[in-house]
């Protein structure tokens, strides 16, 4: 007998999830600008635009340059900064058909223990992810995630602060994912985001000016997929807490890529702006995927990319 | 603000044109857009191949049960999208954005459009004319072959003012000072290359005349998700987003976003 209905529900730490995809910080504002066009109930939750202590008017334009197999992007944490936003803004998110991630980022180590404080109390949002990772700030952005032991000190007092999921959002920046992801989890974090966007640029050649205001930016889209799922891989072997892999997933295929490479969720960003149906259909195609296999549910897949196959001799007469 | 009309249409390809060498006028079968949509507002065409992000286009047409997307080929995404052929399927969401505001008393306008920005403004000229509104189009394109349409803005009822850069047709020279030579407007509205959108917002400023500009950026999301495209915009505008003011340590210019605050913006009120 198939199991028509497999379990897709999981597990951040306490936040759970109906489905196992996540809409990207800073991909999908708040929901309400998807909710005509993507049905909300269908999806796990909405990780929010990431919040900063101070308000913060962004970078200059052009913020966004579409580039082979993906895009470049410098917004800057545009956002109102905490006060406002926990004054004005987040009441109104209230009411989503889905669990929403609230997102901090920091320019200090207290900047997070105190973004993360003021979070704590607020109903709205049921994790926090902790965007130590943004490539895209003058300073100190993504030093935190460059570095295993500051990010530590960032996860430790953010931990301090909260009962809430915290969901750590690290960089592929790095020489050593692995260590970042071994020190985040030691230091109370409840799941991993792997990865953040790659450092990247663009240079018009008619007018030899980067093609971004901010000069570089962070590369997002199917061009850089192999680099999350190898990142996935090798931090789902050093920890035990659950990761949620992101970059480049567009559909099933993609997406399973990353379940199998040992992610517990994924993450959607840069599929939304193609077609905003793709979250959707990649949960009722997972679901027929799991069924037709006769899996009861999602874990199933989890971290089975069979890698034992990949022995040398299985490739002898291969070339490279 | 949740515009409800906005949705995700399945429309059919009825029949693609070539107005000039690398301009598509392609027409889809899409009652619900098409009764939705007011003039200015615009799509997000779905890449058939799903290889690359949607794109942004004007809604040029948009009658009964028929509303059309006039494009020039620019890149990988135009080009994939003008390789469609009558019966084709193409998904587009829609109609989306702030378009003009049409509702004032102005009995005398000026329409600005510079190339592709023509693409943007004839729902936009036959809503003024059938207000009864004295309305002049003025429009400029490089070349002679470039000035697409034309007659189709003579039959709302626009008086034209035609300018080519080279010559080849009309007045020669740029729109804009085709428009600073002529007769005085009480609104002026506008679609183009940035260079002459600042151009117009100039000579709006110096007549003593408003003006709505109809913005263009590289979208990322299209409905307001990313805050891709943004443009500076002061916090007193009524189009500015939730953003504390620089006594709380905001600011009195904001970023708005083109696609979602926009894509049309009052002149006075942008700081770019």
């Amino acid at each position: 007998m198939v199991n028509l209905r497999p379990s897709l529900a999981v597990k951040l730490g306490r936040l759970e999830l109906d489905y196992p995809t996540l809409m990207g910080s800073g991909c999908y504002g708040s929901g309400e600008e998807y909710a005509p066009f993507a049905d909300l109930s269908k999806i796990g939750a909405i990780v929010l635009k990431s919040v900063t202590r101070l308000p913060r008017l962004g970078n200059s334009t052009p913020r966004l340059v579409h580039t082979p197999a993906g895009m470049l992007n410098a917004i800057g944490l545009q956002n109102p900064g905490i006060e406002w936003y926990l004054a004005n803004e987040l009441h109104k998110y209230a009411g989503r058909p889905c669990k929403l991630v609230g997102s901090v980022a920091g320019f200090s180590v207290d900047d997070y223990a105190y973004l993360c404080e003021r979070l704590a109390a607020r109903d709205e949002i049921a994790a926090v992810e902790l965007n130590v990772s943004c490539p895209n700030v003058a300073s100190e952005g993504e030093t935190f995630a460059c570095d295993p032991h500051l990010t530590a000190r960032v996860v430790r007092a953010a931990r301090a602060t909260t009962d809430k999921t915290l969901i750590v959002k690290l960089s592929p920046n790095v020489t050593d994912i692995t260590a970042v992801a071994r020190e985040a989890e030691a230091a109370g974090a409840d799941a991993l985001a792997v990865i953040n966007t790659v450092r990247g640029m663009a240079i018009d050649v008619e007018t030899w000016r980067p093609r971004l205001g901010n000069i570089t930016g962070g590369l997002s889209g199917p061009a850089i997929r192999p680099i999350a799922v190898l990142a996935v891989y090798e931090v789902a072997q050093a920890v035990q807490i659950p990761i949620v892999g992101q970059g480049g997933i567009e559909n099933l295929s993609d997406a399973l890529e990353f379940f199998l490479a040992g992610a517990a969720a994924i993450s959607i960003g840069t599929a939304n702006f193609t077609d905003p149906r793709v979250p959707e259909r990649i949960v009722s195609e997972l679901q027929a995927y799991l069924a037709q296999r006769n899996l009861g549910s999602l874990e199933a897949i989890v971290g089975k990319a069979n890698v034992e196959l990949s022995t040398p001799d299985q490739y002898e007469g291969d070339e490279g | 603000m949740v515009d409800l009309h906005a949705r995700v249409h399945a429309t059919t390809v009825i029949g693609r044109r070539e107005l000039a060498a690398g301009v598509v006028l392609m027409t889809l079968e899409a009652p619900q857009l098409a009764n939705t949509t007011r003039p200015g507002q615009y799509l997000m065409a779905i890449p058939p191949s799903a290889q690359a992000a949607a794109t942004a286009l004007a809604i040029y047409e948009a009658e009964g049960k028929l509303a059309s997307i006039l494009f020039f080929l620019t890149g990988k995404r135009t080009r994939e999208l003008a390789g469609l052929r009558a019966g084709d399927r193409l998904d587009v969401v829609g109609p989306l954005g702030n378009g003009f505001d049409c509702s004032g008393d102005a009995r005398d306008v000026a329409i600005v459009a510079g190339g592709v920005g023509i693409a943007s403004v004839l729902l936009l000229a036959q809503t003024l004319c059938r207000a009864g509104a004295s309305t002049r189009l003025f429009y400029g394109a490089r070349t002679r072959e470039l000035l697409i349409d034309a007659q189709r803005f003579a039959d709302a009822g626009c008086e034209l003012v035609l300018t080519t850069d080279d010559g080849s047709y009309g007045q020669r020279g740029f729109v804009t000072d085709a428009l600073a030579r002529s007769r005085k407007p009480e609104l002026i509205y506008a679609c183009g290359p940035s260079p002459m959108l600042r151009s117009v917002a100039r000579i709006a400023a110096e007549s003593g005349v408003r003006a709505q500009l109809a913005l263009e950026e590289t979208f990322g999301c299209g409905v307001g998700g990313c805050w891709g495209c943004v443009v500076p915009l002061i916090a007193a505008s009524a189009q500015a987003p939730n953003f504390p003011p620089a006594e709380l340590g905001g600011s009195d210019v904001v970023y708005a976003r083109i696609c979602k605050e926009g894509p049309v913006f009052w002149a006075d009120e942008l700081r770019w």
